[in-house]
Parts: C-alpha cells; sequence; structure tokens
C-alpha cells in the first residue's frame, strides 16, 4: 500500500507520450536559449543540403527571438567566463582582458592580446593575392639563409602557427627539443580543427593576434590547412572546393593571413602539407599546398618548406613508415595517415632548431681549415647512442649544452 | 556521428519519432532501428558498413549452427571457427602493423629484416566493440544462454544497434536478444533518468573532460620537461579524472538514449576511485569490459580452479589481453600489466589471515587508506595509458621529482578536477532521490530545467569548432 502511495506521488516511469510532451517543452525552450548557438552551428556546416535548410531557418529563428535580448545575456556570461578564466577562446579572452599579462616564462601558451590589436588585424593584399598558380610545388629542402646567432639575453621569439597539423606531433616534438634552450621564447599560436576555409567558423585574423597578445615574434613556424578542403560560402553564394572562384577567395585568405603573420616583421617558414594516406584527401591537399606556395613565393619574408621532402616516401607520395639502418621501423605519420607522429617530426626539428639558435661562430684558433685529409673525428659516441635516432642525438646534444 | 553535436540530435529525435510510431510492428520497428545503426556508422564512412554488417551476419549464422549443432565437440567448432574468424578481423584492421613492426624489430637483432613498405589499413570506427559483440553472441549460444533460437535481424541489430556501436557498453548477447524479443512498452519509459544520463554524460564529456584535456593534460603529456613536479602530479591526476568522464560520460548519454527507445543497457561506471581495491576497481571501471573478459577470457583459461599459481597466470594473462585490447602499443600492454600485478598482490594480500592485519584492514582508516593508494597505483598506470611512448611515460614520472611551483593550476581547472575525481563520492541515492523529485514536477518546468541545463553546458563547453577533419572521408 505504502508502495503504491509512493509510485502515486513520485512516478518514475512514464508514457512515450509524455516523453515527447517533455521532448516538445525542452526544445522549444532550448531553441529559445540557444538561438544564437544554434545560427552559429548552422553557419558552420559545411555547404550541403543540411545548411541550405539549417541557415536560413536558424536566422529567422534568431531574429525573430532578438526582441527578448537573449543573445545580449548570453554574450555577457561568455564574457564574464572568460574573465574568471573559463574561456579557451583566444579572441574572447582578449576582450575581457584589456591588460595582457606581460611574459614571463619561455613558452608562453596562448597569451591574451589587446583589444586594440585586435581591431588591427586586416592588411592590404598584395601582389600575391592574385598571383597566377604555380604548376607544381618544389620538393627540395629549402631552409632560408642561417639566421644570425642570437644575442645573450636577448631571446629569438618563435611562434606556432597553424592548425592540428602543428598541434599534433610537430609542436609537441619541438618544444620538447626547445625545451630548457634559453635562446628562444616559443609562442603557441596554433589551434586544432581550424583552418583558413572557414573565417565565419574560426578567423585567424582576429584570433592570431589575441593568441601571441604582447610578444612580437622574429620567426613564425606554420603549418596550416589540412581541413580546407572543402566548400564556402561569400556573399550567399556557395563557393564548391575547387572551383576557380573558390581558389581565388582561398589565396586572398592565404595571403591576408601571411601578410598578417608577417605584420610585425617577423620571417615566416611556411611548412607545406606532407602527403596524406587517403588519395582523394591527397588530391586536396597537392591544391592547397600550390594555392600556399603560390602565395608564399611571392612574400619575400616568408619561405617554403616542403614537408613531402621530409616524410614522403622518394617520389613525394605517402610513406607510414621508415627503415632506418639498424633496421627498425620509424613511424613517420600518426596512424590517422595524416598528422606527423612524434618520430617523423623528429625528423625536422633538429634542423629547425639549428636554424632558429645556431652555435656561436667558433673561436678564430678553431676554425683555420684542416688540413685534406685530417679532419678531426669527432668523439665516438657509445653504442647506446649510436642506435638511437638523429633526433633524439640532436635533442641530447642541445640538452648537455644547455645544462652547461 | 558523435553525440555531443546538434547533428546527433536531429538524428535521435527523427529516429525516436520514428521508431516509437512503429513499436506496434515489430519487425518494422527493429529494421527502421537497424537502417539507422548503418545510417549513424555510415556518417563516419560508409565503406565500412559492409564490414559492419558482415560481421553481424556471420555471427548471427554461426550462433544459428551452434545452436543447431548435435554435439558438444560440434558445437565448440563452431564456436571456435566463429571466433577465429572475428578475431581474424579484429587482428588485420587493429594490430597488423604492431605486429610487423615489432616482427621486423626483433629480426633486426640477428639479421638484416627484408625491406616491407609497412602501410596500416584504415581503422573501423567501433571495431573492437563490434567484434566484441559478435564473439559475445557466439559465447552466449555456446554456453546455452540464449535460451530462444537466434533470429538473423535480431543478431544484425544486436551487433549494431547505435547508441552502443562506438564506444559502448559492450552488451551480452544473452541480456539483449531477450528485449528485442519483446514488444516495446510504451507506458513504463524512465524519462527523467534518461535525461539526467544524458544531460550528466554531456557535462562529463562537454566541460569537464575537455578543459582537463586542453588545460592540464596535452600541455604536459606534449612537454613534460617543460613543467615541474605540481603540474606533472595535477595532469595525472587530471587524466585520471579526463578519461574517467570522458568514456563515462559518453556511455551514460549511450544508455540515456537507450533508455528513450525503450531499451535497457547496462550500467558502465559506477565511482570507480572509490574503490579500495583492485578487484572492486574492475567491478567499477568499464563494468561490461571487465565482466566481459571474465567470463570469456579469464573463465575461458580456467580461472581460479587450478591452483593458485595458474590463478596468477590468467590474471597476468586477462589484464595484459585487455590491455593490448585498448590499443596496439606496448604502453597498453605496460598498463594491462600494471592492473594484473595488481590484481595478484591483492589476492595474496587479502588471502593473509593474520587476526591485528585483518582488524586494521576492517578500519575506516584502512579504508581511506587504501583508496589513496589504489587511486595512485591506476593513476600510475593511466600514465603509460596516456603517454606516446615509454620515454614519455617515464619523461612524465620524472617530472614528480623536479621542484617547481604550479602554473597550470587555475581556478576553473581545479574546479572541474574537484568535481570530476570528487564527484565519485556523492552518494547514489542523491541521483534516485533526484529522479524521484523530478517526477514530482510538471512537464513545463522540467523541459525548462533541462534546457537550461543544456544551455549552461553549451555556454560552459569549449568555444568549438567541429573536428571535421575525421569525419569528411
Amino acid at each position: 500500500m505504502t508502495e503504491r502511495i509512493r509510485r502515486r506521488a513520485y512516478p518514475v516511469t512514464h508514457s512515450a507520450t509524455e516523453m515527447f510532451l517533455l521532448f516538445a517543452v525542452f526544445l522549444s525552450a532550448a531553441l529559445l536559449l540557444e538561438s544564437e548557438g544554434l545560427a552559429h552551428w548552422a553557419e558552420g556546416l559545411e555547404p550541403g543540403p543540411l545548411r541550405t535548410v539549417a541557415a536560413p531557418a536558424t536566422q529567422a529563428i534568431q531574429q525573430y527571438l532578438a526582441p527578448l535580448n537573449l543573445s545580449t545575456l548570453r554574450a555577457g556570461t561568455l564574457l564574464n567566463l572568460a574573465r574568471v578564466g573559463w574561456s579557451d577562446d583566444p579572441a574572447l579572452i582578449a576582450r575581457a582582458m584589456p591588460q595582457p599579462p606581460a611574459p614571463k616564462t619561455t613558452c608562453v601558451a596562448a597569451a591574451a592580446g589587446s583589444a586594440a590589436t585586435l581591431a588591427a588585424a586586416s592588411p592590404a593584399p598584395t601582389a600575391a593575392a592574385t598571383a597566377p598558380l604555380v604548376a607544381e610545388v618544389p620538393r627540395a629542402i629549402q631552409l632560408p639563409p642561417s639566421l644570425p646567432p642570437v644575442v645573450a639575453g636577448k631571446p629569438r621569439v618563435v611562434a606556432l602557427a597553424g592548425d592540428s597539423m602543428m598541434a599534433v606531433g610537430l609542436s609537441a616534438q619541438f618544444l620538447r627539443e626547445a625545451a630548457g634552450d634559453k635562446n628562444l621564447r616559443i609562442v603557441k599560436a596554433f589551434r586544432s580543427g581550424t583552418g583558413l576555409a572557414r573565417p565565419e567558423v574560426f578567423n585567424w585574423m582576429q584570433q592570431y593576434p589575441a593568441m601571441i597578445g604582447a610578444e612580437k615574434p622574429d620567426i613564425v613556424l606554420v603549418a596550416i590547412g589540412a581541413n580546407d578542403g572543402q566548400g564556402f560560402v561569400v556573399d550567399g553564394k556557395v563557393l564548391p572546393y575547387g572551383s576557380d572562384r573558390w581558389r581565388q577567395v582561398y589565396q586572398q585568405r592565404v595571403d591576408s593571413y601571411l601578410s598578417m603573420l608577417e605584420a610585425s616583421g617577423a620571417q615566416v617558414l611556411w611548412m607545406g602539407l606532407p602527403p596524406m594516406r587517403i588519395p582523394v584527401y591527397n588530391e586536396k591537399i597537392e591544391t592547397i599546398n600550390r594555392i600556399d606556395y603560390t602565395v608564399v613565393s611571392q612574400h619575400p619574408r616568408a619561405a617554403w618548406l616542403n614537408l613531402s621532402a621530409v616524410v614522403g616516401d622518394s617520389s613525394g607520395g605517402f610513406r607510414e613508415f621508415e627503415t632506418t639502418p639498424g633496421g627498425k621501423q620509424l613511424r613517420l605519420r600518426a596512424t590517422d595517415g595524416i598528422h606527423l607522429s612524434d618520430e617523423g617530426a623528429g625528423l625536422l626539428t633538429p634542423q629547425l632548431l639549428r636554424w632558429l639558435d645556431p652555435p656561436p661562430p667558433a673561436p678564430a684558433a678553431n676554425t683555420a681549415p684542416p688540413a685534406a685529409g685530417a679532419e678531426k673525428e669527432p668523439p665516438a659516441a657509445t653504442p647506446r647512442e649510436a642506435a638511437k635516432p638523429a633526433h633524439v642525438k640532436a635533442s641530447a646534444k642541445r640538452a648537455r649544452k644547455h645544462r652547461k | 556521428m558523435l553525440f555531443p553535436t546538434v547533428e546527433y540530435l536531429l538524428f535521435f529525435l527523427a529516429v525516436l519519432v520514428i521508431a516509437w510510431a512503429l513499436h506496434r510492428y515489430s519487425a518494422w520497428h527493429k529494421g527502421f532501428l537497424l537502417a539507422a545503426s548503418y545510417a549513424f556508422y555510415g556518417f563516419w564512412n560508409w565503406n565500412y558498413v559492409p564490414l559492419l554488417a558482415g560481421i553481424s551476419l556471420f555471427a548471427g549464422l554461426t550462433a544459428r549452427r551452434i545452436q543447431r549443432a548435435q554435439t558438444q565437440r560440434g558445437r565448440k567448432a563452431w564456436l571456435v571457427a566463429g571466433a577465429t574468424v572475428c578475431l581474424a578481423v579484429l587482428a588485420y584492421y587493429k594490430y597488423t602493423t604492431f605486429f610487423l613492426t615489432n616482427l621486423l624489430a626483433a629480426w633486426s637483432h640477428f639479421a638484416p629484416p627484408p625491406a616491407l613498405a609497412i602501410n596500416s589499413p584504415v581503422l573501423p570506427l567501433g571495431v573492437s566493440f563490434f567484434v566484441f559483440h559478435a564473439i559475445s553472441l557466439l559465447g552466449d549460444c555456446y554456453r546455452g544462454k540464449v535460451k530462444e533460437p537466434v533470429r538473423l535481424a535480431d543478431a544484425l541489430l544486436y551487433v549494431a544497434f547505435f547508441p552502443q556501436l562506438i564506444a559502448g557498453p559492450i552488451l551480452r548477447a544473452s541480456r539483449f536478444l531477450p528485449q528485442l524479443a519483446k514488444p516495446r512498452n510504451p507506458r513504463a519509459l524512465r524519462v527523467n533518468r534518461a535525461f539526467l544520463l544524458i544531460l550528466g554524460g554531456l557535462f562529463k564529456k562537454v566541460v569537464l573532460s575537455n578543459m582537463l584535456a586542453t588545460r592540464l593534460v596535452e600541455p604536459v603529456f606534449a612537454v613534460p620537461q617543460s613543467y615541474g613536479s605540481w603540474d606533472t602530479l595535477l595532469a595525472i591526476y587530471g587524466y585520471a579524472a579526463q578519461i574517467y568522464c570522458d568514456f563515462s560520460g559518453y556511455t551514460d548519454i549511450a544508455i540515456g538514449c537507450a533508455l528513450l527507445l525503450g531499451y535497457r543497457f547496462p550500467r558502465n561506471f559506477n565511482a570507480p576511485y572509490t574503490a579500495a581495491n583492485p578487484q572492486e576497481f574492475w567491478r567499477r571501471w568499464h563494468i561490461s569490459l571487465s565482466s566481459w573478459l571474465r567470463d570469456y577470457l579469464y573463465f575461458a583459461l580456467g580461472g581460479s580452479r587450478r591452483g593458485t599459481l595458474r590463478t596468477c597466470l590468467n590474471l597476468m594473462l586477462t589484464m595484459l589481453l585487455g590491455g593490448l585490447w585498448h590499443g596496439a602499443a606496448w604502453t597498453f600492454v605496460a598498463w594491462g600489466g600494471l592492473h594484473g600485478a595488481l590484481l595478484v598482490i591483492h589476492r595474496f594480500w587479502s588471502r593473509i589471515g593474520w587476526k591485528p592485519l585483518v582488524r586494521m584492514r576492517g578500519s575506516i582508516t584502512w579504508l581511506w587508506i587504501s583508496r589513496l593508494l589504489l587511486f595512485h597505483a591506476v593513476c600510475a598506470g593511466w600514465v603509460f595509458f596516456r603517454a606516446s611512448s615509454f620515454a614519455n611515460a617515464f619523461a612524465v614520472f620524472a617530472r614528480l621529482a623536479a621542484p617547481a611551483a604550479a602554473t597550470l593550476a587555475t581556478g576553473p581547472v581545479l574546479i572541474v578536477l574537484i568535481l570530476g575525481l570528487g564527484g565519485q563520492y556523492a552518494p547514489p541515492r542523491w541521483r534516485n532521490a533526484f529522479e524521484l523529485e523530478l517526477g514530482r514536477w510538471p512537464v513545463l518546468l522540467r523541459g525548462a530545467a533541462f534546457a537550461a541545463v543544456l544551455a549552461a553546458i553549451e555556454v560552459l563547453g569549449p568555444s568549438g569548432v567541429a573536428p571535421f577533419i575525421y569525419f569528411q572521408f
């Protein structure tokens, strides 16, 4: 009897009809509270049937509900969350905190920039924005001429920029090998799942200045574009991926992004995307590389580094493993067939670090050229060291140098 | 298609409406759910739908053969053949590269290995789960736990049912097939429980897990050298909380969605970090996997019936293979080995009958000490689980001895860490009481409250961009 009374007072199970009634109320209220978020979601969809239906519908709902002013409430909440350190959106953080903190460590993680910096981000297009597309991207690795040695007490500021091609593998390996190098200050300015094709989803022209904050990078290493093999909408018109108009607009966006990276006088090293495992995807990436190279080759302060020469096979195609001289299989790519693995990135990072932080010139006595055939042998490596891949040895050498 | 997306919400709403509209017509209802499950899987990659359908069909046909076999030998032969094929599929997709690279590495110690161009096959999403479902169907039929003759359509839906398809929980054929045999009851749905599970799961996955991953765990595990002891310790705790929130959040959403469709899934997590010994931990962590490994692997190896040494060996083997199931890397095997060792040590420890020790083990103080010890042992295992290599794992451990101030311990990070770990100590009766209390609320209030929670999750969640890179090809 008691059980029956309790069940009547506190029903645990419900009918399907009541469930649908609850869903109707839930969805109506969610639509009311989340109309702006839904409009943002629909805007970020890739062009296709769903976007065609969802974008105008959610915009209409948003406009219809605008008099309720709920978007102001949402924006205010987001701003307050950014103030207390909850947000992960650099542009929002920059708006919430106008005074950026001064950098204290050698590695600055997505520091906030000022609102003024954000407003300044829109460089004028250069000739590269309309340059004719190159037929082929050269494969040779071309690190720019040596940089001057770092002046003591004035570390070189290096920004790591881009999407997941920088965030996964490359940046971690680079940061690990650069850890403890007092001559370099690294600024993280990368974000996975982003790109240049969809500024309405993630606007690098706003986010990059916010990410670097008060820093003025001397060098920017950039790897971006893996997500850009998709169509987008400009002035209400869908531009399918690969169309002439798409290429023109994308080229302009690459040019603007590059100009922004160079704005503080930085030298930019643009890393072309490596070959990908899935052929259809690889074709898209090749097109993006051609566009990127066309723009980069027109910018005097930018240089191109072809990753396919580092991790690709002899013909520049996709290669997952490399066999070391000792017969070991070195994984070059992450299991997704897209990103670099730690070992794959490790084939590149020692060269990058030598370029960024070259050793000081040797004293005059040691610089005299040795007699032919009398070149001094380096001290023999221990068998354990000899078995290590080159990048591991380079890393250990750097660590020893900094300990000294 | 991932659960925490608007696309999934739209998909699920359409499925919910149509499935309930068809609930009187059982064959149509199940046929529709099967089609919806393939569509759900096809959102990731249509090319692999035939593999999913093929495995389910093969398991269904073999299960029928097992049921029809007249002799025990015949039943066993069909079971072995079926399980071998299922495991071969899993091995091909998940372990080929692992096997080849290790083979070549071993070869290189004796002679120059042959030049092989290794190209890994694309790993089908959820393959570990649907292969285990197929084996569960075979195992349950072999043991006579599935009483009724297996219907092919039911076998297909059991393996492919979309809420559990990508990340479990791993259902037992003996418990799920009877549900498919009965018509849905539209008058007895635990709607409030389902909403609480879905919203709670979303909160854990979207808010807690994401913030711990991006603000604490990823930076430290990527570059351990840049962080000192406090940050490293927090990152290890953070990963313990992150993996719990991520995985349990996902399965909570799966359980909630199934409840709304009128199906019951088993509970997959039960406050695992409140466990005081390794055995209890595995009764609380990924329960559907640990019980699967116990029933189909540990018992098949002989369990604890063949003496102490063999029991220890069986425990180690089960945990080592359980580790390998999580990923084709030696770090996962080390993680499994560590848990196997913990189980073996606990087995000996719990058998010591010295009276003062028995008294101590019964005290509250020891309960908390053992909880603390076990939590840290589990955390040590998580370092191997999360690290990209042994070098990375040992670099993380080494930083625990490098004194430096905490730089990542911001207010929001500490709040989500406390919620992720401390939330497990909330008494289970609170949730039941809240569910009962919700039953008293009018529909309007409940709907509005649920929508407010969803909006809060969206605002507190990451300023995200959909990870479209993985879902286009």
